[in-house]
């Protein structure tokens, strides 16, 4: 078992969690207990918001929507009061703190696509994004890539996710670059009559409520876009 | 730990929302819905909100959106800044981006305080 000058039986202890903890990890570390030290926020404070970003997902956005499609009263209480709308769903924008989440602000507006008009959003400048209503952003909404081109390239951008969109409709990108953060209300697709609220809502990916794809029967994952292998991959094992 | 100097902000917005917080501290706004504005070539220093793409271009208001004192300012916790108007004006792409290949109907929209905006008549 051992040879090393003591008797303790490696194979029972229990093996780290990761094998080496990166700078940032330490840097995290050190930041939050010192925060905690000088009193700046408390452990519980920390906890609380933890909890809040780790129970917050797209599923409200996507039920908001499919109620919209299924009740004219409520698609115009949500494009008119975002906010009240999104109380019925269970989302309450003031939370977690009573005056919103300090980055997320509380000035919400649902775009709806018409037969004329898509939408899709964009944070050029960081990576703004309704979070209390649709979770955390995609890491490709945060890439430099994604903000730099969608402004400039929208069809090219879209193409991309397989989205291919006909002349006779316009795309309108919404730059989310002060307070308000937005969400787009995608048209119900044909094919969906007589579907439950729990169908449509199944259909209504994040992806749709960004604007990067459309809601379809039958698909109720984000879009995975076809690429090409990489000529000289990183490990060709 | 309470002697550490702390921006007021976390608890005058509470019960209210941010920017519902500012509501009423702007006056009247200088642009409706529909009216043609030109983005200003204002100088930056050290930050803004107002992105370059937009500089000198023409638009429309979408959306007289909410008040708020701007990025600028809050960026620097000035909190004697005047909350002011903020806009959704929407650009045409055709004619922001030269050799623009979508089509002469695709827009964009962004967020503008109204420091930022001028009338275009």
């Amino acid at each position: 078992m051992t040879d090393h000058g003591h008797d303790h039986d490696h194979e029972r202890t229990v093996a780290p969690m990761v094998d080496e903890i990166t700078d940032f990890e330490v840097l995290e570390i050190a930041l939050r207990e010192l925060c905690i030290e000088k009193g700046i926020f408390t452990a519980e404070e920390h906890r609380r918001f933890t909890e809040f970003a780790e129970q917050i997902g797209p599923t409200p956005a996507a039920r908001l929507v499919a109620r919209a499609w299924l009740d004219p009263e409520f698609k115009k209480l949500a494009l008119s009061e975002p906010m009240a709308a999104s109380k019925e769903v269970g989302v309450d924008w003031m939370e977690p703190t009573g005056f919103g989440t300090p980055s997320d602000f509380t000035a919400f507006e649902i775009l709806a696509d018409t037969p004329g008009v898509h939408h899709v959003i964009v944070c050029a400048l960081c990576s703004c994004y309704p979070r209390p209503i649709l979770g955390n952003s995609p890491e490709w909404y945060r890439t430099p890539n994604y903000r730099r081109r969608l402004v400039r390239w929208p069809r090219q951008v879209l193409a991309e996710f397989g989205l291919y969109l006909p002349d006779d409709v316009a795309i309108r990108v919404q730059d989310s670059n002060q307070k308000h953060r937005f969400m787009v209300m995608p048209m119900r697709p044909e094919g969906t009559d007589d579907w439950t609220e729990d169908q449509l809502t199944e259909i209504v990916t994040r992806d749709c409520l960004i604007g990067v794809a459309l809601p379809k029967p039958g698909v109720t994952i984000n879009v995975i876009t076809q690429t090409r292998p990489a000529i000289h991959p990183a490990s060709s094992s | 730990g309470s002697q550490v100097k702390r921006n007021a902000h976390h608890k005058h917005a509470v019960g209210k929302g941010d920017p519902q917080v500012y509501a009423g501290q702007a006056g009247e706004p200088m642009f409706k819905v529909g009216d043609t504005v030109v983005v200003r070539e204002l100088p930056v220093v050290f930050y803004t909100r107002t992105p370059e793409y937009v500089r000198g271009a023409r638009g429309e208001i979408a959306t007289v959106a909410y008040e708020s004192p701007a990025a600028e300012d809050e960026t620097w916790d000035r909190t004697d800044a005047k909350p002011e108007w903020f806009y959704v004006v929407r650009f045409n792409m055709a004619e922001l981006w030269d050799g623009y290949t979508g089509t002469a109907d695709d827009t964009i929209q962004t967020e503008i305080p109204e420091r930022w905006l001028q009338s275009a008549t």
